[in-house]
């Protein structure tokens, strides 16, 4: 009877809190974007016109690179082997370009806003 | 590389020492000391290396919005500082002893919290590169150049805010010292956006066609007024928000100190 019990009160506990978490995430699409040898990869994505996104920003090099965009006004240190959580827009539709501050030369990525 | 980290270190620099300089120069116009500064500037440095050393932990804070979090809490620190240092140096104009025991402490407070701000994005930078040699060196080099033009540029402002009448060097000194108050109102509230603690919105205006902001122009726009091509409204709401907040803070106490003195004037019967 107690296993019976616990089992439904961990079944309660499950539906409860994946009702609590769902509605966070269905706000805000995610989109996951890596940086491998001062690259960024995907070095384009397409998000949606007028939406907030979650940007996930995966640095995979041993060193830290800070994610940066002018047309963005966005600014994250990450440190090596680490993921950044960066929101971005809503933003009207168009190209805008980020790139890594700390080896601007190589890791240059672009967003495009359809 | 050279290139890379003379303009990142440059860039850092220089918001720190615009600050310093213009500090400086108000504190030695009311008589105060300029001993202030080396126990800011060693205090900020060592709180960069501790905001560097920690960043890790930090990040993860407020579910990975750590680092905008703290460094707008310090922008906002930063800005409220500046108003007492305002307050401060315009009410008791008449008799400075009072406010020169407080006024190197507040000044202390703001540059150690401007540099470690800015201090700890250069290290995190600079020890990026501290596994190759080589590389470090270069990095080494071109920090040294960038910080050597930062603290030129300050140093330069400072002998001109002080070369200038007592009275056109004031207003100069406080004007700038609103600007940079009211950056700092509105890179803050940018913070706070890019963490989702603020809503997005659509860009106000976009001025980057005639100002961008990564020319030279812009960049030293934004170390000096803290200059966008792309604000928000509420961005642009916390800049002039801002900078009226502490102009009125400002007028205020001196407004204040005038009343206190005619009062004090009646009294005595002049």
């Amino acid at each position: 009877m107690i296993s019976r019990q616990r089992l439904l009160g961990c079944f309660v506990v499950l539906v409860a809190t994946s009702g609590i978490a769902m509605p966070v995430h269905a706000g805000k699409p995610e989109f996951e974007i890596e940086i491998r040898n001062h690259l960024f990869w995907p070095a384009e994505i397409v998000i949606p016109a007028h939406t907030k996104v979650k940007l996930l920003v995966t640095n995979n090099d041993p060193t830290p690179e800070e994610f940066e965009s002018y047309e963005l006004n966005r600014e994250k240190v990450i440190m090596g082997q680490r993921t950044a959580v960066v929101f971005i827009g809503p933003l009207a539709p168009g190209e805008y370009p980020f790139f890594g501050e700390f080896h601007p030369k190589t890791a240059q990525g672009k967003l495009i806003v359809e | 590389m050279l290139l890379t980290s003379v303009i990142i270190v440059l860039r850092e620099v220089l918001e720190a020492a615009l600050l310093v300089s213009i500090l400086s120069a108000l504190s030695v116009a009311h008589g105060v000391k300029r001993g202030w500064i080396g126990w800011a500037l060693a205090s900020g440095f060592l709180a960069a290396i501790g905001l560097s050393y920690s960043i890790d932990t930090v990040s993860n804070w407020f579910d990975g919005v750590g680092q905008e979090v703290s460094s707008a809490s310090m922008q906002i620190a930063i800005y409220l500082f500046m108003a007492i240092f305002i307050f401060l140096i315009r009410a008791p104009a008449r008799n400075g002893r009072h406010a020169g025991a407080v006024l190197p402490f507040v000044m202390a407070l703001i540059v150690a919290l401007a540099v470690a701000r800015e201090g700890f994005e250069v290290l995190i930078y600079m020890f990026g590169f501290a596994g190759n040699l080589k590389q470090f060196l270069v990095v080494l080099v071109g920090s040294g150049i960038g910080a050597s033009i930062g603290i030129s540029t300050g140093v330069l402002i400072y002998y001109l805010l002080r070369s200038m009448p007592r009275n056109w060097s004031l207003f100069a000194s406080l004007f700038l010292l609103v600007l940079v108050a009211a950056g700092l109102a509105s890179q803050a509230a940018l913070l706070l956006i890019q963490a989702d603690w603020l809503p997005a919105q659509l860009p106000a205006w976009d001025s980057s066609s005639v100002i961008a902001e990564d020319s030279v122009t812009g960049q030293l726009l934004y170390a000096l007024i803290g200059y966008e091509a792309t604000p928000t409204a509420i961005q642009a709401g916390f800049y002039f928000g801002g900078a009226a907040l502490i102009t009125l803070i400002g007028a205020g106490a001196g407004f204040c100190c005038r009343q206190k003195r005619h009062a004090a004037d009646e009294k005595s019967g002049t």
